[in-house]
């Protein structure tokens, strides 16, 4: 069940003469079908764990296996390759290109991966369907309000099919009501289709909202909860 | 697949209009450039380009036409001996001083001795039959419209040439000469004009046409073989000739050379700045991208992309800028003259500077660092 393990992270970084340690071996495992959070202090090393765990920064020393993929061990090319194949992203900025319409953004990275322009429409349809913006499709990023973009942010993640969805700070841009729909569809997502959602966040709202909730500080996780079952529906 | 570097420029343009801009005005300049130095070398060979004769015989190692040396009449008979040659004429050449109206001077003119037979080889291409048999008339002379003006004296007007009086019959388009005024007339008004006034002694040049089929190359080759004092060369290389002694022996070329090359650095400068700017100003989105796995050669590609779509666009702006351009000289009578090879040269001289530019705006992306969305 878990699809990310973590051992023994330890990172740091030098800034003139001092060193901080950000992670001081901190290891953990998250698990499929759930929505995990990782909250915490601000600038306790939360988003530096999370570019670690997704493939996006080298560790200092310790090991991520993601789907039994050593991450740490493969050259760029071939962590590209895992990223296009298996990882979806939702940032704080949305980072929407700005030419782009709805349902573009969201064909984009199929181009990538070599998905037919029509079954690209198709598959980005879909995944615009399930954070509820059909109607949104054909404007541009302009044209859509903060939490819309958020969600063709979310959209463009989903598209992909990945097992593995990281998101930022997801809903730290957003006002109460947008960041409500934004966790909510993360945990949907995480439900219905199985995919290991990891969420950092500051946020004490999302807390509730979490399957699993790792606290961490000063480098480490020093805490870890399990939400008990509840009903989705709730605010 | 989404045509993101197509939809960005269109969606930007007005981001990307400078580089575009650079790439067209880049087109603009060396094509211009090109324009005029072939407009005004290409004069150094009009009378071999406005000529139907296939062949020319002249002083041996004449580079350019206005540096021609009289030569004696067993040219003439060689070419007539000659099988592949139809008709043999002579062509005087004099370099003389021109005397206009009190108060305009002196200036020096190179005077041209053609037949007037109406099928006459030498300007067959720009005087007409009448023009021609205007000139039978003793001192009469045809001179270019657009150098009317520097002569002082109107059509019907009278000068002095090397102190012989002269009538203006008529005016021509497109015998202007570099560095000096071309005054077309008789071979015999020619010959009284020149200073020496020897028989036949200042006929620089024996010009033929060729019976069909006859390779001019071959005839040409086949009378420097036996040539004593004079030699022969095909109208193209003797025009080839002219134009290359004018550009290279001059500086000019080198001149073109130069400017093209300051043209290429600041058109490729300007460019790429305005493509690393608008890469700067996508760079989280183009992180995010790298995020989800889309590797830098694919990023590379759409800059790539995006370089050759400003090249296509400044190309087809600063050619048809050219266009008008050449149009307004031509009216002007500003001597421009393009050929396809140099229409061709600076097109791909303008898609080198899109190219360049974006190979050198490509390092920007190293910036595209998705650890950058992770703070
Ligand atoms: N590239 C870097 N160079 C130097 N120091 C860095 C760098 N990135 C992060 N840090 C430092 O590492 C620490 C952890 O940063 P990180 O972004 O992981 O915190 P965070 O938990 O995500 O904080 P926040 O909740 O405010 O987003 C911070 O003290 C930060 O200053
Ligand atoms: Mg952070």
């Amino acid at each position: 069940m878990s699809t990310l393990i973590a051992n023994d992270l330890r990172m740091g970084y030098t800034s003139g003469k001092l060193r901080a340690e950000v992670l001081r071996g901190l290891s953990l495992t998250v698990d499929a079908g759930q929505l995990t959070l990782i909250a915490g202090p601000s600038g306790c090393g939360k988003s530096t764990l999370l570019s670690i765990l997704s493939g996006l920064q080298r560790p200092d020393k310790g090991s991520v296996m993601a789907l039994s993929e050593d991450l740490w061990r493969s050259n760029r090319r071939s962590l590209d390759h895992f990223r296009l194949r298996h990882t979806g992203f939702v940032f704080q900025g949305f980072n929407l290109f700005p030419a782009l319409t709805a349902l573009e953004q969201v064909m984009l990275p199929l181009g990538y991966m070599g998905v037919g322009d029509r079954a690209a429409r198709e598959r980005a349809r879909v995944a615009l369907d399930e954070v509820g913006l059909t109607p949104r499709a054909h404007l541009l990023p302009a044209e859509l309000s903060g939490g819309e973009k958020q969600r063709v942010a979310i959209a463009r993640a989903l598209v992909k099919h990945p097992q593995l969805l990281f998101a930022d700070e997801p809903t730290s841009a957003l006002d109460a009501a947008n960041g409500q729909i934004v966790i909510d569809t993360l945990r949907r997502i995480a439900h219905e289709h199985g995919t290991t959602v990891l969420c950092v966040s500051h946020d004490p709202r999302l807390v509730t909202h979490a399957d699993r909730v790792l606290e961490m500080e000063d480098g480490v996780i020093w805490n870890d909860r399990r939400a008990e079952p509840k009903s989705e529906n709730a605010s | 697949m989404i045509a993101l570097a197509r939809k960005t420029l269109l969606h930007e343009w007005r981001r990307f209009l400078p580089a575009v801009l650079a790439v067209a005005f880049s087109g603009v300049l060396l094509l211009m450039q090109a324009a005029l130095v072939f407009g005004i070398f290409g004069a150094t060979a009009v009378y071999i380009t406005a000529s139907d004769a296939r062949v020319w015989v002249g002083y041996p190692g004449t580079q350019s036409i206005e540096l021609g040396r009289p030569i004696g009449p067993q040219a003439h008979t060689a070419l007539l001996m000659d099988p592949g040659v139809a008709r043999v004429e002579p062509f005087a050449w004099v370099g003389a001083d021109w005397r206009g109206p009190p108060g305009t001077g002196g200036l020096s003119v190179f005077v041209s001795g053609i037949a007037t037979r109406p099928d006459g080889m030498i300007f067959s291409s720009v005087l007409s039959a009448s023009q021609r048999a205007l000139l039978q008339e003793p001192f009469a002379v045809i001179v270019d419209r657009a150098d009317l003006s520097k002569l002082g004296v109107p059509v019907g007007g009278q000068a002095l040439i090397n102190g012989d009086l002269v009538r203006i019959v008529g005016t021509a388009s497109g015998i202007r000469a570099l560095g000096g005024v071309n005054v077309v007339a008789s071979l015999d008004t020619a010959r009284q004009l020149s200073i020496d006034g020897g028989d036949g002694a200042d006929v620089a040049y024996y010009v033929a046409t060729l019976k069909p089929g006859a390779d001019p190359a071959r005839v040409a080759a086949r009378i420097n073989a036996r040539a004593r004092g004079y030699a022969a060369w095909t109208a193209p290389a003797f025009a080839r000739r002219a134009v290359s002694y004018w550009m290279f022996q001059t500086g000019a070329g080198l001149g073109v050379i130069f400017l093209a090359v300051v043209v290429f650095i600041v058109g490729a400068i300007i460019t790429s700045q305005t493509l690393m700017g608008a890469i700067a100003g996508s760079v989280r989105e183009y992180a995010t991208l790298h995020a989800l796995g889309v590797g830098l050669g694919s990023l590379r590609r759409v800059v790539l992309e995006q370089a050759a779509w400003i090249g296509v666009s400044g190309l087809i702006a600063g050619g048809l800028l050219s266009l008008g351009l050449m149009a307004l000289a031509k009216f002007e009578e500003v001597p421009v003259a393009m050929n396809l090879p140099a229409w061709i040269a600076c097109a791909w001289v303008v898609m080198a500077i899109a190219l360049v530019s974006g190979i050198a705006a490509v390092r920007v992306l190293r910036r595209a660092d998705p650890a950058l969305l992770l703070r």
